[in-house]
């Protein structure tokens, strides 16, 4: 929800209920002040009633506001109020009316004096409170949704500004300045800690690439002297055979440790994001170039290749990644399929398709992206390559699948 | 020829100069900024190896110096970043080619002559033992001066073997040289073995002698010895 919309309905809501509150006072304060002045108004209507009585005898009569009867016998009695109904015959309804009842001995005689007024103008009360109160509560609202309409659009301007510029940060951009101007306490305060904070991500994020770089640098640089040594003692004339597989075995493993940190590496900085620079990327031809790589393994395992590729499939992505992917997935069909089997290549504008003919695996397929894991624990193979191309999926946006149909193994990416 | 390898790492630089040494090429060595600014400054040279990461100063300025002192000379980067920047820039500011740690040796011999040859250094750019000729501008190879035809990989492997003549080249290194590092997903090297198969039967086609000889299963030597 919109910031203003809330703060609209906010008031909406509490200045309702204090108009429904403030109605019902004024109602009870207004209606006590008139039934006071109505009350006073019939007293003193009884006294120049009796003040008529009083000067010449005679009674006056106007029903149904003034009612005077003689009531010989009966005993004084003093004032009753008394709220009635009374049928009006002209109006044909009947109309509520207050009246006061007494019966006053004026020289001997004994008087029943009534003295009524209408209530009808209480009712009127009660509805031009409402509509009073109606009428300044709906230009109260249409007032404020303005106000808070225009107000909002100064106020918060200079946090929109934050906003927009927070949009265009990026870890890989070192000079990055929030350069939001406002004379706002709390838009200073937020523009300081956004500054603080993104400062911190940068230089963490640079600290970060540093290290992977600098533990990179530790690491292949003694593997680069001992991979050096290894390959000039291969050089020494008449080597024994059981010095040569020594040779050979230590040789083997300072491979696989340099390709395992390469690796690693890879899969730091993807995750980093340190592959930023994207271009347009050819991926049929990438595909044609990277399956030629594998002819030979292809050939050799005497697979049968189906390829089924749509030329200039064009993906907007970086290059080394794309390359990296692709690498690992042909490699992965080339070296996983059975011997004899088939590997079959599909490419479209939407989706690549890779599958090799094999066993069905007795894992959960969601294992085969985890780091590390083999599906034969003995194989020389490090078991980063489908996580590789998982984190590259990841990075991009696009889908990796993998199902199991007709005796192959599929891989699926949708960009 | 003269080489200077710019290293800080005393025993790679050791290992390094010893076996560029052994392919007769005369090496030079420089072990920091320091070292490699002076000897710039003093000497012409060839061909520059430089490590890029050195104490003392961003190897990417040595670049700089090189341009200024020793233009003509071909410059190859060395790196254990592998880092995409450093490469990036490393070739936009004039170095001809860039190679990462952990390298074979053999590779590294084979990208200086590759770039001796491109340079002209020794006013050819035939390659060549004894029956057996390589052009390798025109690429083509010939046998007792009748011209064989081959692929791709089997020209790239010939002409790896020929510039590593008399030296095992192990089979990683082939590798890596033909298919590029992404082979490193093969779990054998029988695709290799094919290759040398071919190769081998296309020399005989000609009267060549077979020079490649398997070395305990480890790798390949090209002599005539």
């Amino acid at each position: 929800m919109k910031l203003l919309k809330k703060t609209n309905r906010a008031y909406f809501v509490t200045s309702a209920l204090a108009f429904i509150i403030f109605g019902v006072l004024i109602y009870f304060f207004l209606s006590f002040i008139f039934e006071g002045q109505l009350n006073e108004k019939l007293l003193s209507d009884r006294m120049s009633v009796i003040r008529n009585i009083n000067k010449d005898g005679s009674l006056q009569y106007f029903p149904p506001f003034i009612e005077v009867q003689k009531v010989p016998g009966q005993t004084e009695r003093s004032v009753v109020f008394v709220d009635t109904l009374i049928f009006d015959v002209t109006e044909k309804e009947n109309i509520p009316f207050r009246q006061i009842s007494s019966v006053v001995a004026i020289k001997g005689q004994m008087y029943l004096i009534i003295v009524r007024d209408t209530l009808l103008e209480k009712g009127d009360l009660l509805m031009t409170i409402i509509i009073a109160i109606g009428v300044v509560f709906a230009l109260l609202i249409i007032s404020l949704y303005f106000i808070n309409k225009r107000l909002s659009l100064i106020l918060w301007k200079p946090f929109y500004n934050t906003l927009d510029n927070l949009k265009g940060f990026s870890q890989e951009k070192p000079d990055f300045i929030l350069s939001a101007e406002t004379e706002i306490d709390e838009f200073i305060e937020l523009n300081k800690t956004l500054e603080k904070l993104t400062l911190k991500v940068i230089s963490d994020y640079q600290s970060l690439k540093r290290f992977t770089e600098d533990a990179s640098h530790e690491i292949q640089t003694p593997l680069a002297v001992i991979q050096s040594k290894l390959e000039t003692l291969m050089q020494y004339p008449d080597l024994k055979k059981d010095q040569a597989e020594l040779i050979k075995s230590a040789y083997s493993s300072v491979q696989r440790i340099s390709k395992l940190t390469q690796t690693l590496l890879l899969l730091t900085k993807i995750a980093n994001g340190q592959f930023p620079e994207k271009r347009s990327v050819n991926l049929s031809e990438l595909l044609e170039e990277k399956i030629e790589l594998f002819e030979d393994q292809i050939n050799g395992k005497s697979l049968i290749l189906k390829k089924e590729i749509e030329p200039d499939c064009i993906l907007e992505t970086n290059f080394i990644l794309a390359e990296s992917m692709v690498v690992n997935l042909v490699g992965n069909a080339a070296k996983h399929c059975i011997t004899g089997g088939i590997i079959s290549i599909r490419l479209d504008k939407n989706n690549l398709e890779i599958s090799n003919s094999g066993v069905p695996f007795s894992v959960p397929p969601s294992k085969l992206f985890e780091r590390f894991y083999k599906i034969n624990s003995s194989s020389e193979s490090q078991g980063l390559g489908l996580s590789i191309v998982k984190e590259i999926c990841t990075l991009n946006g696009w889908k990796i699948d993998y199902l199991y149909e007709d005796n192959q193994h599929k891989f699926i990416v949708g960009f | 020829m003269k080489i200077l390898i710019i290293e800080d790492e005393h025993e790679l630089l050791a290992t390094m100069k010893n076996y560029l040494e052994s392919e007769e090429f005369l090496c030079e060595t420089a072990i920091s900024y320091f070292e490699a600014e002076d000897s710039l400054s003093a000497y012409n040279y060839d061909i520059i190896v430089l490590d890029l990461t050195l104490p003392g100063g961003n190897g990417l300025d040595l670049i700089k110096l090189i341009k200024d002192r020793n233009r003509q000379a071909g410059l190859l980067i060395v790196s254990a970043k592998n880092s995409i920047d450093d490469k990036i820039t490393g070739l936009d500011m004039g170095a001809d080619d860039y190679i990462s740690k952990p390298f074979h040796l053999s590779e590294l011999n084979s990208r200086i002559k590759s770039l001796a040859r491109r340079r002209h250094f020794n006013g050819t750019n035939e390659v060549s033992f004894n029956e057996i000729k390589i052009n390798t501008d025109s690429r083509e190879v010939s046998v007792n001066g009748e011209n064989i035809d081959l692929t791709k990989k089997e020209y790239e492997i010939l002409l790896y073997f020929m510039v590593n003549r008399n030296k095992l080249i192990t089979r990683e290194s082939i590798a890596e040289h033909v298919w590029g590092n992404d082979i490193s997903y093969a779990d054998n090297f029988d695709f290799i073995y094919s290759q040398i198969k071919n190769l081998r039967k296309k020399i005989r086609q000609k009267n060549g002698r077979d020079y490649i000889h398997n070395m305990y299963g480890m790798g390949y030597k090209f002599s005539d010895r």
